[in-house]
């Protein structure tokens, strides 16, 4: 097995150019689509209060990683939401707030909620130093610093869990396009090098392998691990690029993807075995394979997220693809923050998506190609 | 002693072997002779292990390969008629990958390298990548990987097909050395009568899957021993002489091949004479005609009514 990885791995050196303008053209791709779908949701405030009064507040509004908010006039902010041009403006009030809609979406009820809670925050923080400092030996810094160490330190430590409705969904554009772009292209990398075995047996090379005293089962493994180790590598590459070369934030969660691609990584390497099986030939094979990965690739969410279509079909079409719990796995734990165990069901899904294309492929493949 | 027994194999409803049995005794090598799509590598990827008989057996010391392969396959060497090689690394890489795949390392992986190089002439060439090479270097090497583990049995597919005839004979004088000097049994198909000759000791021919004859180049031959072939040239072309010489009761058959009328007639028939009658009464002007001794072309022509390359 040894043998063989060492062979295809010199064979990679001598021509890294598919792989390499594959990981390029990627990125290209991820980066124009990401960067047009990096809609921030902005929301334009004002408030008839001083601004002086608001600035906490207005402060606090800014932390949102989803939202950007704009301090504006009111006529502004009426003229942007008449127009459409905004889905929500807010008035900050003294104890208050008003969202000015045009409609109500999905968006404007995350608006209200988001500002709803950093209001809530606030007038505790308010409350909390209004008691404190009836006691004339305590300062307002004082109890600003301990709110600050408390809410930084704090004694109990909370592990939130929530049963999450269609209506929390969170859509982030740029982390959409690096994921769905990276799962698709991926799937040609491995695809390509899985076919190899196919080459091979039609130059002849199966042959000389099947003769010698090295086991079948040690061939398919070798080029299979081959083509898994390729497939991870490209993937994790343009994720590296992304973070530290273009500075896209994963949210800490970096080393997590690298452990929920290989799960998904598998499921491919395990379909590009089937795929091969049933193509009679390279030409056959090519013609399969865009159609596969393409369709694979709308239906499972790597060009659009799955949660902006609304055909049962469609939706239901999606539980078969791995695609799908490829994206599900990276989203859920990047942009959700859900644990490991909350991953458990795509992870086995993808894990048992694997066990079966492959025995499915690799069975075909010996019937088919007869050694 | 390695033997093929009735093999048959039917893919679907066609048969490509029926019923081939063959021998190859420690030391000789044997050819096997056939035009294309007669059924040779499909015989000899049976005997090499390579893909199971739909009925028949393979032996090797008496004792069945089908089930238990390793045996035969320890000892075994196959030259496909593919190049067989990884085009994007240099013959060494190749030998390497393939010595180790045969399981050999070190010293002797490299010791063997070296030697197998030096059987196929491309020492000086070792590290070029073999996409550079030419097909005849290409088939050297095909060869020379077959050579590795020194093996007892090569089983040869048409290893010079696509190849000057210069690279052609070298190929052929080193199947030759290594029968020689290394005591190497070979089975060696092909459908180049001229290799067969040259090479082999016993040839098998076969035809349409079945083998139609076997023994050595002179019993074979022998077939013919009552008939002579006679090749005539002519100026132009003519279709009353061709069905003339079809319709003489004396000539055995005739066949015409890019210009050339070929004609078996029994020996002790003073037939020239009758030619040039023929020839005189079709109004055909002949260039030349030519009385050959037999060859296995002519027997394969005499069996079949068509030639080894139709």
């Amino acid at each position: 097995m040894m043998g063989v990885l060492s062979a295809k791995f010199r064979l990679f050196i001598r021509k890294p150019w598919m792989f390499l303008i594959t990981s390029v053209i990627c990125i290209v791709f991820a980066l124009l689509i990401g960067e047009a779908n990096k809609k921030e949701i902005r929301v334009p405030v004002y408030s008839d209060l001083s601004k002086k009064e608001v600035t906490d507040l207005f402060h606090s509004l800014q932390q949102s990683d989803l939202f950007t908010f704009e301090w504006m006039d009111e006529d502004d902010v009426h003229k942007l939401v008449s127009e459409g041009k905004v889905v929500a403006g807010v008035k900050l009030e003294k104890d208050d707030f008003r969202l000015i809609v045009s409609s109500k979406t999905a968006n404007v009820y995350l608006i209200g909620q988001y500002v709803q809670k950093v209001y809530t925050k606030e007038m505790q923080t308010k409350k909390i130093i209004e008691s404190a400092t009836k006691n004339p030996n305590i300062s307002v810094e004082n109890v600003k610093d301990a709110l600050h160490d408390a809410k930084t330190h704090p004694i109990f430590t909370l592990e939130k869990k929530r049963f999450r409705g269609e209506e929390t969904v969170i859509i982030d554009g740029q982390l959409q396009s690096i994921f769905g772009f990276s799962l698709f292209f991926v799937i040609y990398t491995i695809a390509y090098n899985v076919l190899y075995i196919l080459i091979e047996k039609r130059e002849g090379i199966w042959n000389r392998m099947i003769l010698s005293p090295i086991k079948k089962w040690e061939i398919y493994a070798g080029n299979l691990i081959y083509s898994f180790i390729m497939g991870y590598i490209q993937v994790a590459l343009i994720l590296v690029v992304f973070r530290f070369a273009i500075g896209i934030d994963f949210h800490g969660k970096l080393l997590t993807i690298f452990l929920l691609l290989i799960p998904y990584v598998f499921a491919i390497v395990a379909l590009s075995i089937f795929i091969t099986g049933i193509a009679k030939n390279v030409q056959q094979f090519n013609a399969i394979l865009p159609l596969i990965a393409v369709s694979m690739a709308m239906i499972g969410g790597a060009y659009w997220p799955l949660e902006i279509v609304s055909s049962n079909v469609l939706l239901t079409l999606s539980k078969f693809v791995p695609v799908t719990y490829g994206m599900e796995l990276l989203k859920r734990a990047v942009i959700y923050g859900d644990s490991f165990t909350d991953l458990l069901y795509p992870i086995s899904i993808l894990c048992f998506m694997g066990v079966v294309l492959a025995g499915l492929g690799i069975n075909i493949m010996e019937r088919r190609h007869v050694a | 002693m390695l033997e093929a027994v009735e093999l048959t194999k039917q893919f679907k409803q066609h048969k490509a072997v029926n019923k081939a049995s063959l021998f190859l005794e420690r030391g000789e090598i044997v050819g096997l002779l056939g035009p294309n799509g007669a059924g040779k590598s499909t015989t000899i990827a049976m005997i090499s292990t390579l893909i199971p008989p739909t009925s028949g057996d393979v032996r090797f010391n008496n004792e069945s390969v089908i089930k238990h392969p390793h045996k035969l396959r320890n000892v075994l060497g196959v030259v496909p008629q593919e190049i067989a090689l990884y085009s994007d690394l240099s013959a060494k890489e190749n030998l390497q990958f393939f010595g180790k795949i045969y399981r050999l390392s070190g010293m002797e992986l490299k010791t063997r390298i070296e030697e197998v190089l030096e059987i196929v002439g491309l020492t000086d060439r070792q590290n070029d990548l073999v996409k550079h090479f030419s097909g005849g270097m290409k088939r050297r090497l095909n060869i020379g990987v077959a050579l590795l583990h020194e093996p007892k049995f090569i089983i040869m597919d048409e290893p010079t097909v696509g190849i000057d005839p210069q690279s052609r004979n070298y190929i052929l004088e080193t199947v030759k050395r290594l029968n020689e000097e290394k005591k190497m049994t070979v089975l060696y198909t092909s459908h180049y009568m001229e290799e067969v000759e040259f090479l082999c000791d016993r040839i098998y021919i076969m035809d349409q899957g079945h083998i139609i004859v076997s023994g050595t180049k002179e019993e074979i031959k022998n077939i013919l021993s009552s008939e002579d072939t006679i090749q005539i040239k002519v100026e132009r072309a003519n279709e009353s002489f061709i069905q003339a010489l079809h319709q003489n009761p004396i000539i055995s058959r005739v066949t015409v091949q890019d210009g050339l009328i070929t004609i078996l007639a029994p020996k002790e028939v003073n037939l020239l004479s009758t030619l040039f009658k023929l020839a005189d009464e079709t109004k055909t002007v002949l260039t030349s005609v030519e009385i050959k001794t037999p060859t296995l072309e002519d027997v394969f022509l005499h069996l079949t009514g068509r030639a080894l390359r139709d």
